[in-house]
């Protein structure tokens, strides 16, 4: 499956709709502003895919939200180290990799919710999020292996990424999100993209 | 020294001396390797799932990466009856994500694969919940895996100056 500008371009609206929806709940979480980035929609060889969004062999600190109901997909969070450990610290969270882990863990799960709940209503679609997982690994085993399980069915992955800075901090993150592949045509279809496909 | 990235559903074979196969960063995925046991020929592919559904690069899928990396590595002079395997990665990198688990099954499909064409498995470091970078230098016949935050070790060698004085 290929895709068009035109059709990519309507899926970044959509991704910045969701991610608006995520920051307003971010920094109500926090008390503190949340700078949204324009996002990009890309789609990608799957060769190509972990490096269009990051180095592979860094270490990060990732939340990983599965999406299930009419739609599979995932939704990733990304941070580096220090941006991880920013953001917690904003919690009150300091020093404990563990805790560290579980408050970025809430946080996704906030962002995750919010962004699902926004491309919902906007799409009619009924989507549920999974409680959500923490790691700190590799980039490329992350990035990876969120993409393995959209891959049976196709050789291309689409990336939907935002990203964002908490206002006055160097705290800045990637939003992900990489809806599986009937997932593609489905958003495409509900935005009425779906026989230029 | 030319690193050979293998990035997700490729395969690369080589029998430059220099040369050293990379595979970055792999979770779920597989990094499987074939080796000629006594020469410095080798092959890698970036395994991602287990089975293909007839459409995708072959070294996507461990049952049609398998049969390539056997005709890559021959047509650059490995012997078939002398090949062996080496896996690392298939890991479960988000324990408790449910269907997420696909490690696991990429390594029982690859190990399967590998017994159905006779190809013994020399080495393996596989699932645990971490991430591992794999390394094959053709120069000093070595394979070797790195966790993040960890020492680079070495798992296996091949065509070692004793098995080849022993086969001589």
């Amino acid at each position: 499956m290929n895709l068009n500008d035109l059709q990519l371009d309507a899926l970044r609206e959509m991704s910045n709709i969701g991610s608006g929806n995520a920051a307003t709940a971010l920094a109500s979480m926090l008390g503190q502003s949340v700078d949204l980035h324009v996002p990009t929609a890309l789609a990608l060889e799957l060769a190509d895919a972990v490096d269009a969004v990051g180095n592979g062999e860094d270490t990060v600190s990732a939340v990983i939200i599965g999406v299930f109901g009419d739609l599979d997909a995932t939704v990733l969070l990304l941070f580096e180290p220090e941006s991880a450990s920013t953001l917690c610290s904003l919690l009150g969270v300091e020093g404990d990799p563990e805790m560290e882990l579980s408050a970025l863990g809430e946080i996704g799960n906030i962002l995750g919710s919010s962004y699902v709940q926004a491309m919902g209503t906007m799409t009619s679609l009924h989507m549920e999020p999974y409680p959500p997982v923490a790691v700190s690994d590799m980039l490329g085993a992350i990035v990876a292996s969120v993409l393995a399980v959209t891959a049976a069915d196709t050789d291309l992955a689409l990336l939907l990424d935002s990203r964002m800075t908490v206002d006055g901090t160097a705290c800045k993150f990637g939003f992900l999100f990489v809806p599986g592949g009937a997932g593609v045509a489905l958003l495409l279809d509900r935005l009425g993209l779906g026989e230029a496909a | 020294m030319s690193e050979l990235v293998v990035r997700m559903g490729e395969i690369a074979a080589t029998q430059h001396a220099g040369d050293v196969l990379v595979g970055l960063g792999l979770g779920s995925c597989i990094g499987l390797v074939i080796v000629d046991d006594r020469g410095p020929v080798a092959a890698m592919a970036h395994v991602v799932l287990p089975e293909s559904n007839g459409n995708g690069a072959a070294g996507k899928f461990a049952d049609t990466a398998i049969p390539q990396l056997i005709r890559e590595v021959t047509a650059i002079g490995a012997t078939r009856s002398r090949l062996s395997a080496v896996l690392v990665g298939g890991a479960q990198m988000f324990a408790a994500a449910g269907k997420l688990d696909v490690g696991n099954r990429n390594e029982q499909a690859v190990r399967e694969g590998l017994r159905a064409h006779g190809i013994p498995v020399r080495a393996a470091v596989t699932g645990g919940n971490s991430g591992r970078t794999m390394r094959v230098y053709l120069e000093r016949r070595s394979i070797t895996c790195k966790q993040a935050g960890l020492e680079e070790i070495e798992i296996a060698t091949w065509g070692s100056q004793v098995q080849m004085a022993r086969a001589a």
